[in-house]
């Protein structure tokens, strides 16, 4: 029972240092828990994040009165003022030509990847998924089409005051989508005094975020259309005018185990709308792009995501990987969970390499 | 935060402010192998995780035969592994379904509330990541006060929003 979160909740206070200097790139909840764990065991830890502040999505786009941006904060200084753990923020670490990415507003520094890669003696990459998927539909690059990782981010970075950016305001917001991103920008539309409309292709039932997340945005106010998927976005000089949905019926289920989505023959409608907030997905955003991977040496697959062995190492033996950059969009707890296994087989890794024993204790199983 | 065995310790779980996000599930498998707390999507679609209650009077302890469960100085329902035949009694009496057997070791096995990381004075893994502070963990009148104090909030939310917003 604290104020803030204990990253480092398995020590009391950092072992003798390792000497060894360890990076970690991106300050999200995958990152500071390995952070926790690595400054607990006597590693020097330097985080890296192209955000102002630490938490990653935590702290960028889950709205404050589920998380309190204070206890990601105060968390992370913890780790900053017992733990030895310096957090470099503004940084973008990348390798490679680089390609759009959200949530890049406030970078003010670029490192080259293979910089870090010289300086440190251990690397574990932490950069989550900061690219939304879209789907290519006729319409989407007009005016008033968003995802809700950048609406809610603009919101977030006007909130906290970070920059003079001036959020997305509209009369009438259509959110696409099913899980907590959904829920999240609908909800955020809301409370800007728009009218709100969610539409999802399957039904309530599958919705990742849940029947009662859904339930307590409709009773708040947001309308909600199941069973629709978008065909095209309805566009006049460029700006965007509404969107134009297709009915569909649940059939077998598909690769994911959910029914699939069909359309129904004819059946079209469309929602007016001046912002169009597509939360259909996010896409993991490894800190080098895939012509410049194998020259550094770390593998990526065929959606982006980082390679990583059963010890969570990327085929470059020193970096490990961890997070949403590995398994994709998630949650906090299997970031965490992630992020502290990811710690573990480094720490385990390198002590064998290095021909040491690993203090037995509370954090060493 | 080290503890005085003259003063009991308490967790509880506020489902209000939980957000199922599962960082206590995690925290708690990294530090015991398996997670004694463990999140459920329900029909309903809420997260809720679920963990042993700590009871004060705990039935798994009336109904163990060989006195392996047990209750610490703290107030924490724990196994002694070595008292401990697997016979599983222990769930049968548990109202909440906790204790599991672990297969290695032929025991019952179930939170103990980081026993190893309160010898250090620290707090459970759980109640330390949770990113909602949902998770309350410490001396029974504090943990107490708080839950009335979080009530006393949303009452009077609900009021301020009844009368002056209209919902």
């Amino acid at each position: 029972m604290g104020d803030y979160m204990k990253f480092a909740f398995m020590c009391r206070e950092r072992r003798q240092s390792l000497n060894t200097r360890v990076a970690v790139i991106g300050a999200g909840p995958a990152g500071l828990s390995a952070t926790g764990f690595l400054a607990c065991s006597g590693y020097d830890v330097d985080v890296y994040d192209k955000q102002p502040l630490p938490g990653g999505l935590m702290t960028f786009a889950i709205p404050s009165w589920r998380i309190p941006p204070s206890r990601i904060l105060d968390g992370a200084r913890e780790l900053e003022e017992k733990f030895n753990v310096k957090i470099i923020t503004r940084s973008k670490v990348y390798a490679g030509e680089e390609t759009h990415e959200e949530g890049d507003n406030l970078v003010e520094k670029k490192i080259n990847l293979e910089d870090i890669l010289s300086q440190y003696d251990l690397v574990l990459i932490t950069t989550g998924t900061w690219i939304s998927k879209i789907p290519k539909l006729p319409g989407t690059g007009a005016r008033g089409v968003t995802t809700a990782l950048e609406y809610l981010y603009k919101w977030k970075i006007h909130e906290y005051n970070l920059a003079p950016v001036k959020p997305p305001i509209a009369k009438r917001i259509v959110v696409i989508g099913g899980g907590y991103s959904a829920v999240d920008a609908a909800e955020k539309a809301l409370k800007t005094g728009a009218e709100v409309h969610l539409v999802y292709r399957r039904t309530i039932r599958e919705a990742p975020a849940g029947i009662y997340e859904i339930e307590r945005i409709k009773r708040e106010g947001v309308a909600f259309t199941e069973l629709a998927s978008p065909v095209e976005i309805i566009e006049k000089n460029g700006v965007a005018m509404g969107v134009k949905f297709q009915k569909m019926t649940l059939g077998p289920p598909d690769e994911t185990g959910r029914p699939k989505p069909i359309p129904i023959p004819g059946g079209e409608f469309t929602v007016d709308a001046d912002l169009v907030v597509f939360a259909t997905g996010e896409s993991p955003t490894p800190p080098i792009s895939p012509s410049r991977a194998e020259a550094v040496g770390i593998k990526l697959n065929k959606d982006g995501s980082i390679w990583v062995n059963d010890i969570m190492q990327t085929s470059n033996p020193k970096v490990f990987a961890a997070g949403d950059v590995v398994h994709g969009a998630s949650r906090i707890g299997p970031a965490v969970k992630s992020g502290l296994k990811a710690a573990r087989y480094m720490h385990n890794w390198f002590m064998a390499k290095t021909g040491r024993m690993i203090t037995p204790g509370v954090i060493a199983q | 935060m080290t503890q005085d065995p003259a003063v009991k310790y308490l967790r509880t779980i506020d489902l209000g402010r939980c957000i199922g996000c599962g960082a206590c599930e995690a925290a708690c498998e990294f530090v015991h192998g398996a997670p004694f707390i463990v999140v459920h999507r329900t029909s309903v679609g809420l997260d809720i995780p679920i963990s042993c209650m700590h009871c004060a009077k705990a039935p798994c302890v009336a109904a163990c035969p060989t006195g392996a469960m047990t209750i610490d100085n703290t107030g924490a329902v724990y196994v002694e592994q070595s008292k401990c035949i697997g016979c599983l009694a222990c769930l049968y009496a548990c109202p909440f379904g906790i204790p599991e057997l672990d297969r290695a070791t032929r025991t019952a096995v179930k939170c103990h509330l980081c026993m190893d990381l309160r010898r250090e004075g620290l707090e459970p893994a759980c109640s330390a990541i949770c990113p909602a502070n949902a998770i309350l963990y410490g001396e029974d009148a504090l943990v107490f006060q708080l839950a009335k104090k979080r009530t006393a909030e949303s009452m009077a939310k609900a009021r301020f929003e009844f009368e002056f917003r209209g919902v």
